[in-house]
């Protein structure tokens, strides 16, 4: 009965404990299988569910960097890309795609039928993505947000408007519009490089991508940005002064319209550093309108077309023998009776010098046999060599893509004409470049600057790379002066009188050469290509200009005439500007044309039958006159040049 | 045997014991803890939601910065285009400015004119008595002030 009492006295204290204990063994389990899974998502399930979280507010965000800018030597811009907007619909986010069409082509003023078209597409094949307009500037961005305002549409971009957004892209200017075109070339719609500067330069100049993390909360606004990739790109800067080069394209334009020719060249260029100072094309085009004009016009002619340089060519034989101690500059040519024997069948006789005659005056009239016979003095291997040194048959390594080497073939391929023939500038094919960079070598004492466009490159304001042009010696210094007076022999008294400047000296040499016909397979005598390279101030030069004008039609048409003007012009309103002081006098009254003789160097060379390493050419030689000069003209009359072909034996 | 009967009255009073008060020492510590913990949960939360809407403000910010630095580029351009030749050659002949040629002459002889000092020409056309050269009569005074005026007048309409 006690044991009971105890028992009883025991058991409600007990229970309590138990009872007290079996809560706390539940909230103990519940506790520890809510703390157990903690640990499972915290620590088993911690990458994946870290992963899913970064995915649902953060997204990499990718972006193109604005293409690189291109400056002209004085820091103006040349081409600068700036950011644009274009219109891209979500055709699955559109309810009615009619009304929606005819609302977008109302703000755009288009056709319906140009937004309904697209937008019908993407819908049918569930594209997300649709342009509607490309590349528009602010204020149309404006218009067509103030027009596509939803009041009550939730939207975190504009336009507010479903299934509208906005996306970035860039577009590319041209400051100077056709000016500079052919050299700046143009970026496509994809802002790809695809012509002269902006393609050879297309790893500087290309936008680079930028990564960036980006977190946004559920409204889609950014809250924090961590940017991973970033690479700036490179602006140009080139030697071209934009000043110069209006000018020169004025005076281009001028001059080719006025002698009806099909296309003109000019360079101008600073002989001592070899920068480009000017570089144009006639006709060019608009690179902020490319896919307007004609693909032919894209075509950078000063780099990429070769020509026969004609007489132009002839500083290659003066120059060497000069430079060999063969001939001086006032020594004299016996000219006998100014025939030129050539394998007994084809002989050239040039009636200019059917006397004795120094061989400043042979060059200062464009004598054939004097220059003929000079080249024999100098021989083939020397020719050859003096052709290299002064930079023909090979590249000068500009800074524009596609330049073409030209043509000035080995003697081992030479036949019996044709140290003759390349002598007077035919059989050899040269750039316009390439003989201003020759005639650059006259003027700068002998030594030929490699010429180049790029002066250096920039990155985020800082100059990284700076262009250090190549030199190489061509001549000694003496040879240069005397070739220096010689060409300006040639502007005072000989071919090419109307390159003297005003207030200036000036030098340099006519070319005019008949142009190859590859249907007719021989020299088109009805087709020239008139050229003038000069330079100024005659003594100490600081500019020289190279003119090319290809096929002038109607009336004069040799270098002296057509090329020689365009020179002048340009010589004349650059210089001031370059602030080189006058060293002749300034007279007010210009060359008239009665004063000027018209005289045509032309010359087709025919050569026989012997093939030119693979290649048959066949080349008449034949002269032309033709005549306005006054019998009071200089001491050293024109004469006039004829060639005879004479049955072979002779 | 007999039991001792207990009490069965429920007179029991309470107890007190002795070093047995209600700890509000305790009591007040926990709750202090409790006020620490709950306002450190409380301030992290306001640092969290302050620092996403400071993000926020900041990407906006930096977007601004993104249009204005178009717009900047977009003007720069505007600029260079009107800077450039053919534009200003443009509006010189809308305002009906015409071209004129360069000519080097021009640009030398300007020079030549700001700093040549007119000449003045000493034409004595009038017999003159044998005079003390220093001594000048008013009257000739007066005639030389006339010719020097009317000589330097007609270089002027001249252009010289």
């Amino acid at each position: 009965m006690a044991n009971l009492a105890k028992k009883s006295k025991k058991n409600p204290k007990q229970i309590a404990f138990t009872r007290f204990m079996l809560i706390v063994a539940f909230f103990v389990l519940w506790i520890g299988g809510i703390g157990a899974r903690l640990v499972h998502l915290q620590i088993n399930q911690h990458e994946d569910l870290r992963g899913k979280a970064l995915n649902q507010r953060r997204d990499k965000f990718t972006e193109k960097q604005l293409r690189g800018t291109i400056y002209d030597r004085d820091d103006h811009p040349l081409a600068m890309s700036v950011k644009v907007k274009s219109l891209v619909a979500d055709p699955s986010e559109i309810e009615n795609i009619d009304s929606t069409a005819k609302q977008i082509a109302k703000v755009l003023n288009v056709k319906p039928e140009l937004i309904l078209k697209p937008l019908k597409e993407g819908k049918e094949r569930n594209k997300r993505f649709v342009f509607l307009a490309r590349k528009l500037d602010e204020s149309a961005v404006k218009n067509i947000n103030d027009a596509f305002e939803t009041a009550d549409l939730k939207k975190n971009d504009l336009p507010k408007f479903a299934g509208l957004h906005w996306r970035e892209e860039q577009k590319r200017t041209y400051t100077q519009g056709a000016n500079l075109g052919s050299v700046i070339g143009f970026s496509n719609a994809e802002d790809v490089g695809s012509a002269g500067i902006e393609q050879s330069q297309e790893t500087h100049l290309h936008g680079a991508i930028i990564k960036t993390w980006r977190d946004r909360d559920r409204y889609g606004r950014v809250y924090d940005e961590e940017e991973v990739e970033r690479e700036e790109p490179k602006d140009v800067v080139l030697t071209i002064s934009r000043s110069i080069q209006y000018k020169v394209e004025q005076a281009l334009a001028k001059g080719v319209k006025a002698s009806n020719a099909k296309s003109g060249i000019a360079i101008a260029m600073n002989p001592k550093t070899g920068e480009i100072l000017a570089m144009a094309n006639y006709p060019s085009f608009d690179p902020n309108r490319y896919n307007e004009f004609p693909q032919e016009t894209y075509t950078n002619r000063a780099v990429q077309s070769m020509y026969a340089p004609g007489s132009v060519f002839k500083i290659i034989a003066f120059g060497g023998a000069l430079n060999e101690g063969l001939i001086q500059s006032n020594g004299e040519i016996n000219c006998g009776s100014g025939v030129i024997k050539m394998n007994g069948r084809n002989d050239i006789v040039d009636k200019h010098c059917h006397q004795t005659i120094t061989y400043t005056d042979a060059l200062a009239v464009s004598s054939n046999y004097a220059t003929i016979k000079t080249a024999q003095l100098l021989g083939n291997e020397r020719f050859f060599d003096y052709s290299q040194r002064f930079g023909f048959g090979t590249t000068t390594g500009i800074e524009l893509p596609a330049e073409a080497r030209g043509t000035v073939h080995s003697p081992k391929n030479w036949n019996s004409d044709s140290l003759a023939s390349m002598s007077i500038g035919y059989e050899v094919n040269v750039t316009a470049l390439q003989a201003i960079s020759a005639y650059s070598a006259i003027a700068n004492n002998g030594v030929r600057v490699t010429p180049h466009l790029i002066k250096e490159i920039r990155q985020d304001g800082k100059v990284i790379s700076t262009t250090e042009a190549e030199s190489n010696t061509v001549m000694t210094v003496e040879t240069a002066k005397s070739l220096r007076r010689m060409l300006e022999k040639v502007v005072q008294s000989g071919t090419a009188k109307r390159a003297k400047l005003n207030g200036f000296t000036s030098a340099g040499k006519t070319g005019t050469a008949w142009k190859y016909s590859e249907t007719l397979k021989k020299y088109d005598e009805n087709k020239y290509v008139s050229s003038f390279i000069g330079f100024a101030p005659a003594e100490n030069p600081e500019i020289v200009i190279a003119v090319v004008v290809d096929e002038p039609q109607g009336g004069a048409r040799d270098g002296g005439q057509v090329s020689a003007p365009i020179f002048r012009e340009i010589a004349e309103s650059v210089l001031p500007e370059l602030n080189v002081k006058p060293d002749a006098n300034i007279k007010n009254e210009t060359a008239s044309d009665e004063e000027i003789p018209t005289e045509t160097e032309a010359t087709t060379v025919k050569t026989d039958k012997k093939a030119v390493g693979n290649k048959k050419t066949e080349v008449k030689k034949e002269e032309k006159e033709s005549s306005t000069q006054k019998p009071k003209e200089t001491a050293t009359q024109k004469p006039k040049i004829e060639t005879k072909n004479k049955s072979s034996g002779k | 045997m007999s039991r001792k009967k207990l009490s069965t009255s429920k007179n029991t009073q309470k107890v007190k014991r002795e070093g047995d008060p209600i700890p509000w020492r305790y009591c007040l510590l926990t709750l202090v803890c409790g006020l620490i913990l709950v306002g450190g949960f409380f301030f992290a939360a306001r640092q969290h939601f302050s620092s996403i809407d400071y993000g926020i403000k900041n990407s906006q910010l930096k977007k601004q910065k993104d249009e204005l630095e178009t717009a900047q580029r977009q003007l720069l351009l505007a600029k260079e285009y009107a800077l450039s030749p053919a534009s200003i050659k443009k509006v010189a002949k809308e305002f009906g400015f015409t071209e004129v040629a360069a000519s080097v002459e021009s640009l030398y002889t300007d020079t030549k004119k700001t700093t040549e000092k007119p000449k003045v020409e000493k034409k004595s056309d009038t017999k003159t008595p044998d005079k003390n050269p220093a001594v000048v009569s008013q009257k000739d005074e007066k005639k030389n002030d006339k010719k020097i005026a009317e000589t330097s007048d007609s270089k002027n309409k001249k252009g010289v």
